[in-house]
């Protein structure tokens, strides 16, 4: 099903290990030179910059390629003939797609990727178009429609398969919320339903990657396990999905909103509660216990997360203060951690360090601690409550840490 | 095969040694597996947490809690903050070194926050420097750009990069006349001063490793204020010839340090602007779109063999 073969993949994978390691100074260069060699592989790949920016010209090109069709050979198509040539233009991406990758050998070239990418856009607007534009608003769930978020899906499914693209399972992740919809009215029904699927797709992968341990599969099915842990959490914590994610203003408005518990049936609501403060110890713990980076860091998230949303979900009020004693409560944590795993022999306990074995974590940690600074610190620093409306503070300039700011 | 089957292959050729091996397969089977990345990201999500808090706090509280308790407590923080710094703190060394504690870096990051968070609250209590909030601002950026050389620190070197660049900013609002040509010939003042500073320290010897944030920032400033000079209605002839000579430099620098993100750079940037002047007073949606296929097209094939000619073999 795969397009790269396996030894392709674990050749390059093991490249990009030998570089990691002769950059810590595990190996010699002699050492590295000379495994070097025996790294070659027949794929073709680049950097990441290089890959951002064939990817952009790539879905400009093929954007003003399908609008250029469009304007010369159809002038004034109806819905359907638009709807038919949109799909006919996901078949051609798709084509070409695969076509770069078996014929040109590229991986993760930018090329490949925006072809995919197109080709699921294509499938989902033109389906859209040619089956239900058009059709009257009604009042009753059409679930005929959801064929479009369905397709959607399990198409980014089967590019992920195919291609190994995590991205596109995070795509297929994203059309199942659109799902339920139209289905059903009721939210609770639409929220157990996201849920139940990525729950679904959880065993699936969780079966799956115990065979993959330690091969070149490992980390996209830790990356896909994790996302899917997000998904779950998210769809089961009422308070965070009651958000309109494309609100301007939406670190104050989450900050602020509460949802009435009327909404929602009680048992379901309280159910949900008691769901978001058992889930984070779940994924914390399969995390720790499969030493699995990317299932930590959403269990991590998902506690946080918690930890704020706790205060709306009983209806009580939010206080100023409440952000520090979070930040008070983190730096604690992490300082604890790691003085405890330090106070261990050799730096190590039960198999954790906090030492830094790995050069890319120096290099993440360069490249955040240039892009954050650079971020207003004043951006982080909610609207003040409209208690003291005399006093506000505000409009910072940047870098300043709102220095510059207004009380 | 697996890495783990590769390192038993290159032990039995003696191309690693045992100790080699056995160090090398524990990290690929993550024994021992590193958190250090994990409790970092803690580290600074909690620092800005708490910054935020104690921000929004003081900013909704200051009339029941009075000055004299807000500014105790934020001195209070502050000075503990740089006390800690200065006292941990090894000698001055012009090289890259490393923090002296695991959570130096935060402490420093903790402090230069809470320094912004009581100076604009003095200014803004007290108006200490009548409504001149630049000078805030100046004063912030060099104490930040001592604080990032004296204890090597990314996190705050980029506070006072961005800190200038609001000085900047700020004294060109108070100007009357035609705004974006007063900002833009700024932007171009704020790159030169910083890329030639970055250059000078670099060719020094002074924290040379900072040189590339510099580097990134002063591309990007200038590219953004050449780019507003090209979509000008009049006039954009020498911006646009400022924007390929930027786009060249760019790209000859990338491709012989082989740095790509300056390729990139000048590809999108140089793009960007070049299409905006073709395109010019072009209404016809036909031709739009062939130049968009075309040129997208050129540039496609002249990256891909920039990548080939100067990228890394698979």
């Amino acid at each position: 099903m795969r397009l790269y073969s396996a030894s392709s993949e674990e050749t390059l994978r093991a490249r990009k290990l030998l570089t990691d390691w002769a950059g810590e100074g595990y190996l010699t260069k002699a050492q590295y030179q000379l495994l070097e060699q025996e790294t070659v592989s027949e794929l073709r790949t680049t950097n990441i910059f290089l890959r951002l920016v064939l990817f952009l010209f790539t879905v400009l090109i093929v954007g003003a390629a399908a609008g250029l069709f469009f304007v010369v050979f159809l002038s004034r198509p109806s819905e359907q003939t638009a709807g038919v040539f949109s799909l006919i233009f996901a078949a051609v991406c798709y084509a070409a797609a695969e076509v770069a990758v078996s014929q040109a050998r590229l991986y993760r070239y930018g090329i490949e990727e925006a072809l995919a990418v197109c080709s699921v856009g294509f499938l989902c607007a033109g389906m859209q178009i040619a089956l239900f534009s058009g059709s009257p608003y009604s009042a009753k769930t059409d679930a005929a429609q959801s064929l479009v978020p369905a397709a959607g899906a399990v198409f980014s499914l089967w590019i992920w398969r195919r291609f190994g693209f995590t991205y596109a399972f995070f795509a297929a992740m994203i059309f199942v919320p659109f799902l339920p919809g139209y289905w059903t009215f009721s939210h609770s029904a639409q929220h157990l339903i996201v849920a139940v699927f990525y729950a679904t797709g959880l065993a699936g992968v969780a079966a799956v990657r115990a065979r993959h341990r330690s091969d070149y599969l490992e980390e996209d099915y830790s990356l896909v396990e994790a996302m899917l842990w997000l998904g779950i959490y998210l769809a089961i914590n009422l308070q965070l999905s009651s958000l309109s994610l494309l609100s301007f203003n939406l670190p104050v408005q989450w900050w602020r909103v509460t949802r009435a518990t009327s909404e929602f049936a009680r048992p379901f609501y309280w159910g949900t509660w008691v769901l978001i403060w058992c889930l984070p110890p779940i994924v914390l713990a399969r995390g720790f216990r499969q030493k699995d980076r990317f299932v930590i860091a959403v269990g991590a998230i998902a506690a946080i997360l918690t930890l704020v949303c706790n205060k709306p979900y009983l209806g009580w009020p939010r206080h100023t203060w409440d952000p520090i004693l979070l930040g008070i409560l983190l730096t604690a944590v992490a300082i604890f951690i790691r003085r405890w795993l330090a106070h261990h022999p050799g730096g190590i306990r039960h198999g954790f360090t906090a030492a830094r074995l790995s050069g890319k974590d120096k290099h993440w940690m360069n490249v955040g601690s240039n892009v954050v600074g650079l971020v207003s610190p004043q951006s982080i620093t909610p609207e003040p409550q409209t208690s003291n409306p005399g006093v506000h503070f505000g409009g910072g300039h940047s870098g300043g840490g709102g220095a510059s700011s207004d009380f | 095969m697996n890495i783990l089957t590769r390192l038993e292959q290159w032990k039995e050729q003696n191309k690693i040694s045992p100790e080699q091996h056995a160090h090398l397969a524990g990290l690929s089977r993550r024994e021992p597996f590193s958190v250090f990345l994990e409790l970092n990201v803690l580290l600074y999500a909690g620092v800005l947490a708490f910054v935020a808090g104690l921000g929004w706090t003081v900013s909704t509280w200051s009339k029941q809690l009075g000055d004299v308790l807000v500014l105790t407590i934020l001195s209070a923080i502050l000075a503990a903050c740089f006390w800690y710094c200065f006292s941990r703190v090894s000698a001055w060394s012009p090289a890259e070194t490393s923090e002296p504690s695991p959570i130096f870096d935060y402490v420093l990051y903790l402090g230069s926050l809470i320094w912004s968070l009581e100076l604009a609250y003095l200014e803004n209590r007290f108006h200490l420097l009548s409504g001149r909030l630049d000078f805030d601002l100046l004063a912030t950026a060099v104490l930040f750009f001592f604080l990032a050389y004296r204890f090597d620190n990314r996190f705050v070197l980029s506070l006072g990069l961005s800190s200038l660049a609001g000085w900047f900013g700020l004294t060109i609002s108070r100007w009357s006349g035609p705004q974006d040509a007063a900002y833009r010939q700024y932007a171009i003042l704020y790159c030169l001063l910083v890329g030639v500073a970055g250059a000078i320290l670099q060719r020094r010897g002074v924290k040379p490793h900072f040189f590339g944030t510099y580097l990134n920032v002063v591309v990007n400033v200038l590219f953004w204020a050449l780019l507003s000079g090209v979509f000008n209605r009049e006039g954009y002839g020498l911006w646009f010839l400022a924007l390929l000579i930027a786009c060249a430099a760019s790209l000859a620098w990338g491709l012989r340090r082989r740095q790509f993100a300056f390729v990139a750079y000048a590809s999108v940037y140089g793009y960007v602007g070049v299409s905006s002047m073709f395109l010019r007073g072009v209404s016809d949606g036909t031709a739009v779109l062939g130049y968009f296929v075309v040129t997208g097209v050129a540039m496609l094939v002249l990256l891909v063999q920039i990548g080939r000619r100067f990228g890394r073999p698979a």
